[in-house]
């Protein structure tokens, strides 16, 4: 089975980030594969896949090695373009900052770098716009709001559980 | 430039403290390691959702069966996660998974103890995620970028697992006289398996240096068996309960100390003669050979709708 990348986008400000992967047959499976995977927990307001396959990657460390080499090879169409800018701690790698469009995967990132200079890349993804599909937007509420009331997979809702210090205890149920 | 040189930059690259991401050149002996590492423990998750799954019918409430549900869910992502990582590395999902099916590859040893009560599920959060947590808190800052990754990623959920586990033993201690003994009986199974499920010694780990060299881990097994020690062994005591090593003691500086650990049981049970390695094996094979009319639903519906290997 193929394999797909997976964006999520926690909110109306952040970007969508790339959260890891899954296999999956087509979009659609892949989509409701991302869901079950990335989103147990609340923090989902929509989400985006798209086949490896299609995706132009380069790290930092490629790129300096190996410069690119753009040509005009190709039609001219859309790139979304990722970035990893940071090595802080994170469970996300790249964040979605914009697009470029350009005739081929190494083209748009040969642009993209020039267009997207605020900060150093790290590691780029550029990915034909056609490549990518997200969850329908009538879908985002039965999808993405239940996991919001499922306060018992929050560990904050523990509170401080302990023995050792009684006075500050936190949730404890009275249904057993 | 020589392979000296190329691994003489990736450290330098590791000492400051750059993450190393897929494209990247990196040593193949840390490739091979982390292919090793990310799968054991991808497989750990999915053998995990075991030996708790089977009491999901039994829970003795609503709150239990819904916290029990969320938390099996999570540890089949948790694999997912985990595969992700090292798919990263240049191998698929499907051949780490063969290779687990066929028994070449190896996970937790403490998975293939039973769980006999429902109070095991609670010392199975405590303990067995607990000591599961102090691995992945460290395994978070790992050189490697996807697996650090998923580790903060699955700390952030696992963080729930153990928090519940110790919720219920704390309950159940200060329960009735049958709520005290089955967790004291979980104890007495637990205990021992949680701390040889965090490796063997530092004397005997001949992958350690290396792995602490090239950042994957950033402290040896004995480092974290300790820290674990010294986080469960006062709040168990705490709660009331007896832990099974009658040596264990705190000496004049605070330091933990424990009886020796029964070795020859840890690697009889890596080694595939556990109580359950065979039926938790048996029972992943027979889920994979039971879902396979559904891959074929799926790969079927797809060629119609979008040709045949549209997304291969």
């Amino acid at each position: 089975m193929a394999r797909w990348e997976v964006f999520k986008k926690d909110n109306a400000r952040k970007p969508y980030q790339a959260v890891g992967s899954v296999h999956a047959v087509d979009p659609e499976h892949a989509l409701h594969n991302a869901k079950n995977v990335f989103v147990r927990r609340p923090a989902a307001v929509s989400l985006w896949v798209a086949p490896a396959a299609a995706i132009f990657s380069r790290s930092a460390e490629e790129l300096e090695n190996q410069p690119l080499d753009p040509t005009a090879n190709g039609h001219e169409q859309r790139y979304l373009v990722f970035r990893k800018a940071s090595n802080r701690r994170s469970m996300t790698f790249m964040d979605h900052i914009g697009e470029t469009s350009a005739p081929n995967g190494e083209s748009a990132l040969a642009q993209a770098i020039d267009q997207f200079d605020d900060k150093p890349g790290l590691a780029w993804w550029v990915i034909p716009a056609e490549a990518i599909t997200a969850s329908e937007e009538d879908v985002a509420e039965a999808w993405f709001a239940p996991a919001a009331t499922k306060t018992y997979k929050q560990q904050s809702q523990y509170g401080f559980v302990s023995k050792l210090r009684e006075g500050r205890k936190g949730a404890v149920t009275s249904d057993e | 430039m020589t392979e000296e040189q190329k691994t003489a930059e990736f450290e330098e690259r590791i000492g400051r403290d750059e993450k190393i991401e897929p494209g990247d050149w990196m040593p193949e002996k840390y490739r091979k390691q982390l292919i090793r590492m990310i799968s054991q423990h991808a497989h750990s998750e999915v053998i995990g959702m075991l030996p708790e799954g089977k009491w999901i019918p039994h829970a003795p409430s609503l709150r239990r069966k819904m916290i029990l549900i969320a938390k099996v869910q999570d540890e089949a992502g948790h694999g997912q996660y985990l595969y992700h990582a090292a798919e990263t590395l240049g191998v698929t999902r499907e051949e780490l998974y063969q290779a687990f099916l066929d028994g070449r590859a190896k996970y937790s040893s403490i998975f293939n103890y039973p769980s006999l009560s429902w109070a095991d599920v609670g010392m199975i959060g405590w303990l067995v995620d607990g000591a599961a947590i102090k691995n992945q808190t460290m395994l978070a800052q790992c050189s490697y970028g996807p697996y650090s990754r998923a580790m903060v990623r699955i700390c952030a959920e696992e963080t729930f697992h153990h928090k519940q586990g110790k919720e219920m033993v704390l309950k159940y201690a200060a329960g009735t006289a049958k709520q005290r003994d089955m967790v004291q009986d979980a104890l007495n199974r637990y205990w021992w398996p949680s701390l040889m499920m965090l490796g063997p010694h530092d004397s005997e780990s001949t992958n350690t240096p290396q792995l602490v060299k090239w950042g994957v881990k950033t402290k040896t097994n004995d480092e974290v068996r300790q820290e674990f020690i010294a986080e469960t062994a006062p709040e168990l005591i705490a709660s009331g309960l007896t832990i099974p090593d009658p040596d264990l003691h705190q000496d004049e500086d605070g330091v933990w100390h424990h009886g020796p650990i029964d070795w020859d049981e840890f690697w009889n049970v890596v080694k595939g003669n556990g109580p359950c390695n065979a039926e938790r094996l048996g029972m992943r094979q027979d889920a994979h050979d039971n879902g396979q009319w559904v891959r074929d639903a799926l790969e079927a519906y797809s060629e119609k709708k979008y040709g045949a290997a549209a997304f291969a």
